[in-house]
């Protein structure tokens, strides 16, 4: 009787022992997954393992496109989920339903806080001032040039101004049957290239948001609003393709590798694409230019990593962000799919980040009179409608069916209505 | 005289509907096979002279795809046998029978077709949450079952009511039971029917992406759709490669689409030329 | 001819019923409560009863009649000649030719890719610079300049139209092809012996015999169309200027632009509540001894 005590005694101390070495596992949930980038967490991830026995990552990895929806029915369902990554358009939503962790606490405990790029804090607390995003990557819009086609038609260097900027695009519009000039944007969220122009002639928009100016007036009941839209319009009828009426990203970047159009605005991550399709210096980036305002208003999009509240692993999970945004891993990474890194020591010590490719982005960070990087109200309720009422409203004025009036009081009600004005 | 002219007409027409159906095929195959620098040319170029694997080899490289083959065979057959096997009993008793309910059992049939994805998206996902169903095979399993098992049902009670009932019933007094009655004499003459619709249900479910991308979470769960989703990133999408998924996808369904016409056009006897 | 045992027919639709119940009556009801709801961005904290609060935020949108407009246009449009060429492939291929097998593979694959790849494919394909229909016609020199086929409102309608009929042309022609199996071969010798013509067979056997599978898939297929985004949101989503938005692809925009899961599914509700009473109103009017209702 006792020897099967015994046993009975051993058995169920083994089995403790096993079960409190069983290997945890955090299950990471991607939002912008490309099959370009995920091999690349899939590194990182392998080399966190590495490290530390005993703790195990799942990625999960939906495609891109779907992929907030998914994160918000799982988040909202509190699917098993320990790390996620947060957009910034889809911040709001996942904050809005209070599963977010506040990270502050965690980040300030974090010796490199202090490396932080200018904008990394503030767009971790984009959310009423609650850090519940880590940003692990940063974007801006930029000038994306082609040195090869502006040069064939007598062009060098590339436009600085926006009055240029139409210049260039004129004359290569007018050069040629099938050449053009700007790489127009008009379907999918063409709200940072609308703004982008508009806010160009101003010279005092509020840095906290790009729809108020310094004083907290509404910049579309501005008259410089009004010549802001009507450049933007004549830049679509006079250098654009009409059909760009119906571009979104994969239309921009088509026509810009084929050299139809070879001046665009675009986000950093093009790179990765443009890389892979075109010769070395058959593009260059320059800053945006500036408007009649003397200034460029860029604003800042970011990515990041969130935890949410029901995770059972938090500090695991901050461990692991904290590993993959370390300098030299998130310089690993940015580069991997085309971000800008969140540490000022990368664009110092990793060449890469300072060569021709990043021209245009290092040129606009260093430049603080002219370059303001400013916020969008991402914490206003009235965001969410926002992107598709500014679409469907702009392009019916390039149809010519609303006028430039009408439209810039419409968007001056609607943010009224919002509550944005102070 | 009259038959030839009206073959001769009959292959115009035809070619026409082959030409327009398979030139999007053929310049997907094509720039499948460009290299990358080729794909986004100009002025548009209609042959490759550098032809390429990379485009499959990128793609087998980014994404499972013989896993995803497996999955989304096993998933499509199932789901498409069973809805097609309920569809015959139940399309048989709707085409043959008047009882209490059959008008609301159409219309019921009818409605589960009409919902709109995102009617019924959020709750759908948190009853599957709730039965721990989410990120298994099995979920979209059933849920193709059903919307297969609706719309065939419909469509095998149209085919049905065209049987002439005459020859069950003399199976009927030679003393069959009802059920063998459907097995002997029914269905054999309702070969091309479920034909159509196995080969149908097939491709559906074969195809379909909005649920699979929402239940399924890890990428050894992955449809062939859902995998080929997945090339697509926020920075847009390399054509070649997603060109050359597209193929791979296609393949089967062409396939499925060859055989199962020997069934659909089976019993027709040759001769005449018909209205 | 009836069945002897009520039991019987019942068991016979039990499987469909239950399997189709499970899927749809928890889900529908879920959904109809969540349109009452807010369940949105910036609420999903706090989801609270708002009663009629989207419907009216619908109804009172200045732009839901153009909305509807385009459903009606995108459904008649695209049923009406999926429907007419679907048929004329079906005759066409209904007596036996050398490479039958592979020539229908090809001609049916459009019904088996993917709605977001034909929405990738066809806005490449109709692109106005680098789009290659365009190139090809000017090469054939049927046109002078390049067509604008998704940047006019006009033309954008039109051009996901004609995508639509070339992807639902198979469903047609397969079901018809199959139903006209059933037509008894003698109705034809019958016929043949008075005299009758092609089109006089067609009007008064063919299309007689198989209405059932045609009325089926006509009702069928409006349904279907009407709740198919995929390709305009893929096209155009809904644009230039709104003038290829149709309800579904609202309630897409609605999730995606907007996070306004209740909205959404208020549209859906608004959906289901057209189809259904167009339903029923088709078949009865459609309804003959066959087709009872």
């Amino acid at each position: 009787m006792k020897k099967v005590f015994l046993v009975f005694l051993f058995v169920l101390i083994v089995m403790t022992v096993f079960a409190s070495d069983k290997v945890i596992t955090l299950n990471l949930i991607e939002a912008f997954s490309s099959p370009w980038r995920t091999p690349t967490l899939k590194k990182l991830v392998g080399m966190f393992e590495e490290q530390n026995p005993g703790i195990k990552i799942n990625i999960i990895s939906p495609p891109y496109e779907t992929a907030y929806q998914k994160i918000n029915l799982m988040v909202s369902t509190e699917q098993p989920l320990d790390i996620i990554e947060i957009g910034d358009w889809d911040l709001s939503t996942l904050a809005g339903m209070r599963k977010l962790v506040d990270l502050a606490p965690y980040i300030d405990a974090w010796p490199e806080k202090s490396n932080f790029v200018d904008g990394v804090m503030k767009a971790a607390k984009t959310y009423h001032g609650i850090a519940y995003v880590m940003p692990h990557g940063l974007f801006a819009k930029t000038l994306f040039y082609r040195p090869d086609i502006l040069k064939k038609y007598g062009l060098s260097g590339y436009p600085k101004t926006m009055q240029q900027m139409y210049d260039y695009a004129r004359k290569l519009t007018l050069s040629s049957d099938k050449q053009y000039g700007f790489d127009f944007r008009g379907k999918g969220y063409p709200t940072s290239f609308i703004d982008a122009v508009v806010t160009s002639f101003f010279d005092d928009i509020d840095p906290e948001n790009m729809y108020l100016t310094k004083e907290g007036k509404i910049i579309f009941s501005d008259p410089r609003a009004k010549e802001g839209l009507e450049f933007y319009v004549k830049l679509y009828k006079d250098t654009a393709p009409r059909d760009s009426i119906n571009w979104g990203w994969d239309e921009q970047v088509n026509s810009f590798v084929s050299g139809i159009t070879p001046l665009l605005f675009q986000d950093p991550d093009t790179t990765g694409m443009l890389n892979s399709m075109l010769k070395p210096g058959q593009y260059r980036t320059a800053p945006l230019p500036v408007g009649k305002g003397g200034k460029a208003y860029p604003s800042f999009g970011f990515v990041g990593w969130g935890i949410p509240t029901y995770s059972k692993h938090k500090d695991l999970a901050w461990k692991f962000i904290k590993f993959v945004d370390s300098p030299k891993n998130n310089a690993f990474w940015c580069k991997a799919y085309g971000a800008l890194p969140i540490m000022k020591s990368i664009y110092k010590e990793d060449k890469y980040f300072s060569s021709g490719v990043f021209e245009g982005w290092v040129e606009m960070f260093n430049d603080k009179v002219h370059y303001q990087f400013t916020q969008y109200p991402l914490s206003n309720k009235y965001w969410g409608k926002w992107n598709g009422y500014q679409e469907k409203t702009m392009q019916q004025v390039l149809l010519g069916k609303l006028s430039i009036d009408q439209c810039l009081k419409e968007w001056t009600d609607f943010w009224k209505k919002a509550g944005i004005a102070k | 005289m009259k038959k030839r002219r009206y073959k001769v007409i009959r292959f115009i027409l035809l070619s026409i509907f082959l030409l327009i159906a398979v030139f999007p095929l053929y310049w997907i195959v094509l720039t499948s096979f460009k290299p990358t620098n080729e794909v986004y040319s100009f002025p548009i170029r209609y042959w490759t002279s550098h032809p390429t694997l990379y485009g499959y080899k990128k793609l087998f490289e980014f994404v499972n795809f013989g896993r995803y083959f497996i999955n989304s065979s096993i998933v499509s057959l199932t789901a498409s046998l069973f809805s097609t096997t309920f569809a015959m009993l139940a399309g048989y008793v709707l085409s043959r029978s008047n009882f209490k309910g059959k008008t609301f059992s159409i219309l019921f049939l009818f409605f589960a077709q009409m919902l709109p994805s995102y009617l019924i998206m959020v709750p759908q996902y948190e009853m599957f949450s709730k039965l721990k169903l989410i990120n298994h095979l099995i979920s979209i399993m059933i849920i193709y079952t059903g919307l297969g098992a609706s719309f065939s049902t419909i469509m095998a009670r149209a085919f049905f009511v065209r049987i002439p009932k005459d020859m069950e019933e003399a199976a009927l007094i030679d003393g069959c039971t009802r059920l063998l009655a459907l097995f002997k004499v029914v269905i054999p003459l309702m070969l091309p029917g479920l034909a159509a619709i196995l080969s149908f249900s097939f491709v559906n479910n074969w195809n379909e992406l909005f649920t699979a991308v929402l239940f399924l979470n890890t990428s050894n769960k992955y449809t062939v759709p859902v995998g080929l989703y997945s090339i697509i990133s926020k920075a847009g999408v390399q054509w070649n490669i997603l060109a050359a998924g597209i193929v791979i996808a296609l393949a089967p369904t062409i396939a499925v689409f060859s055989v199962a016409q020997k069934y659909i056009i089976a019993g027709l006897t040759q001769g005449s030329i018909k209205g | 001819m009836e069945f002897k045992s009520k039991t019987f027919v019942y068991l016979m639709l039990l499987p469909v019923m239950s399997v189709v119940a499970f899927i749809v009556i928890y889900p529908t009801i879920g959904g109809i409560i969540l349109s009452f709801r807010d369940y949105s961005i910036y609420s999903f904290g706090n989801v609270r009863w708002v009663g009629f609060d989207k419907y009216t935020e619908i109804f009172t949108d200045s732009t839901f009649l153009g909305v509807l407009k385009n459903t009606l246009i995108w459904i008649i449009g695209s049923v009406t000649f999926q429907f007419l060429l679907g048929f004329i492939l079906a005759l066409l291929m209904r007596e036996p030719f050398k490479g039958r097998g592979i020539f229908t593979g090809f001609v049916f694959y459009p019904w088996a890719v993917s709605g977001f790849a034909i929405g990738l494919i066809w806005s490449w394909l109709l692109n106005g610079q680098f789009g290659i229909v365009n190139d090809l016609l000017l090469k054939l020199g049927m046109i002078k300049s390049g067509i604008n086929f998704l940047s006019s409102p006009n033309m954008a309608m039109f051009s996901v139209i004609l995508v639509n009929i070339w992807y639902g042309i198979p469903f047609f022609a397969i079901m018809i092809l199959a139903a006209l199996q059933s037509i008894p071969n003698s109705l034809y010798e019958a016929a043949s012996i008075d005299g009758a013509g092609y089109f006089t067979k067609l009007f008064k056997i063919t299309i007689p015999y198989i209405r059932p599978t045609l009325v089926s898939t006509i009702l069928l297929r409006i349904i279907w169309v009407m709740n198919f985004p995929d390709i305009i949101y893929g096209m155009t989503r809904g644009g230039p200027g709104g003038s290829t938005e149709i309800l579904s692809v609202r309630m897409i925009n609605t999730v995606f632009y907007e996070s306004d899961y209740s909205k959404a599914a208020a549209y859906g509700v608004i959906m289901v509540s057209i189809l259904l009473a167009y339903t029923v109103m088709y078949l009865r009017l459609t309804s003959s001894k066959e087709v009872r209702l």
